[in-house]
């Protein structure tokens, strides 16, 4: 394996996604066919970025440490920091004609939109773990306990991880 | 946007303390993206001031249609309004890391105890938990603009719960892909704009 072949297959995924698991299709094609990974790293990579900090986009440095060692998940941290570049240019054209009311509701417009959209995506996420009683419950008191700002999303994670474990 | 960059600068944090907010945030934001976006909107919006709720989820769409990973995009133009290139680059690696760190330590950690089920137990309780928290900052995330399309009038307000439905349903029901609603749900509300809004409101509205 060609470790930067291989950051240019994690770069070019990421330059055509807009989210954090949009670049999976692609490395998925990219890395199978050249017989690099295996379905089982990428579904371990996927559940480990779970659990870990950061963006969901993170899960891309598991899965190049499973398949390419730290050189590979470090090289992938510059890889996936490149793309986002590209909002600094597109604010700038903002910044020109923002005052416009076109431009200003294509904003509008476009932020609502992505409201929507977030929303499908956590849909989908919660139908992924199961709705059933005991989730609808969990949902609304986390839901209450973040209106409440009286503990930390962090606290409110592992409180409902914990739930979960006495619960079974 | 110049309002605010003025207002930025008065306040004119030093890059220690904006490497500082996002390694807090970076070291803390267990849970995913959406955990990752509610600790950084309190962080700069609600605890530093650094941005108001419009011109966080204005800098917010712009990290939507860029490509790569939104919240990286996101933190990087967060840090650049702040203090330029260094700023931005300063809050990128004080997110990326702790977490990236965390992440490789667990990836490590984690092959050891993925069979456990207590594990995947408690991932079922931490996911809708998730759920809910995004729930609270998709509704931060919406209010500004539905106050601002309230105050226009009552039927640009009807307008802009459309787009929010219209772009849920269209992602949701049919598959379209992300950039398509986006730049659609954009274009629609601009050429809504454009034609309706009153010449008199160009300029100091904003």
């Amino acid at each position: 394996m060609n470790l930067l072949v291989y950051c240019w297959l994690v770069f070019k995924s990421s330059l055509f996604s807009f989210s954090g698991l949009g670049n999976l299709p692609m490395l998925y094609a990219d890395l199978l066919n050249l017989g690099w990974a295996t379905e089982q790293q990428f579904a371990e990579a996927l559940t480990i970025s779970k659990i870990s900090p950061g963006p969901t986009g993170l899960w891309v440095i598991c899965l190049s440490y499973l398949i390419a060692g730290l050189p590979g998940a470090l090289l992938s941290v510059i890889a996936i920091s490149i793309p986002p570049l590209l909002a600094l240019l597109l604010a700038r054209v903002y910044q020109r004609i923002g005052q416009h009311h076109a431009m200003r509701g294509f904003i509008h417009g476009m932020a609502l939109g992505a409201v929507g959209i977030f929303l499908v995506a956590m849909a989908e996420v919660w139908h992924s773990s199961g709705v059933h009683l005991a989730s609808v419950v969990m949902v609304i008191a986390s839901v209450l306990l973040a209106l409440s700002r009286l503990l930390h999303p962090v606290v409110i994670l592992a409180l409902a991880a914990v739930v979960a474990v006495v619960w079974s | 946007m110049g309002e605010q960059q003025e207002r930025s600068k008065q306040i004119d944090p030093g890059l220690f303390a904006l490497f500082g907010a996002w390694f807090l945030i970076g070291i803390q934001s267990f849970g995913g993206g959406a955990t990752t976006l509610l600790l950084i909107q309190r962080s700069v919006v609600e605890r530093h001031g650094w941005f108001s709720d419009e011109a966080y989820t204005r800098d917010f769409a712009i990290s939507q249609i860029t490509p790569g990973i939104n919240i990286l995009a996101l933190t990087l133009l967060l840090g650049w309004r702040l203090r330029g290139l260094a700023g931005g680059f300063t809050a990128l690696v004080g997110l990326l890391l702790p977490s990236v760190t965390i992440t490789l330590g667990l990836t490590a950690g984690y092959a050891q105890v993925r069979t456990l089920a207590v594990v995947q137990t408690a991932l079922h309780g931490a996911i809708p938990a998730t759920v809910g928290l995004s729930l609270v900052l998709a509704a931060s995330m919406a209010r500004p603009f539905l106050r601002e399309s309230y105050q226009m009038s009552h039927s640009m307000l009807l307008f802009s719960v459309a787009l929010l439905v219209g772009s849920s349903l269209l992602m949701g029901l049919w598959n379209v892909p992300v950039v398509v609603v986006l730049l659609g749900a954009g274009l629609v509300s601009g050429l809504v704009f454009w034609f309706t809004l009153p010449e008199s409101r160009e300029g100091p509205a904003a």
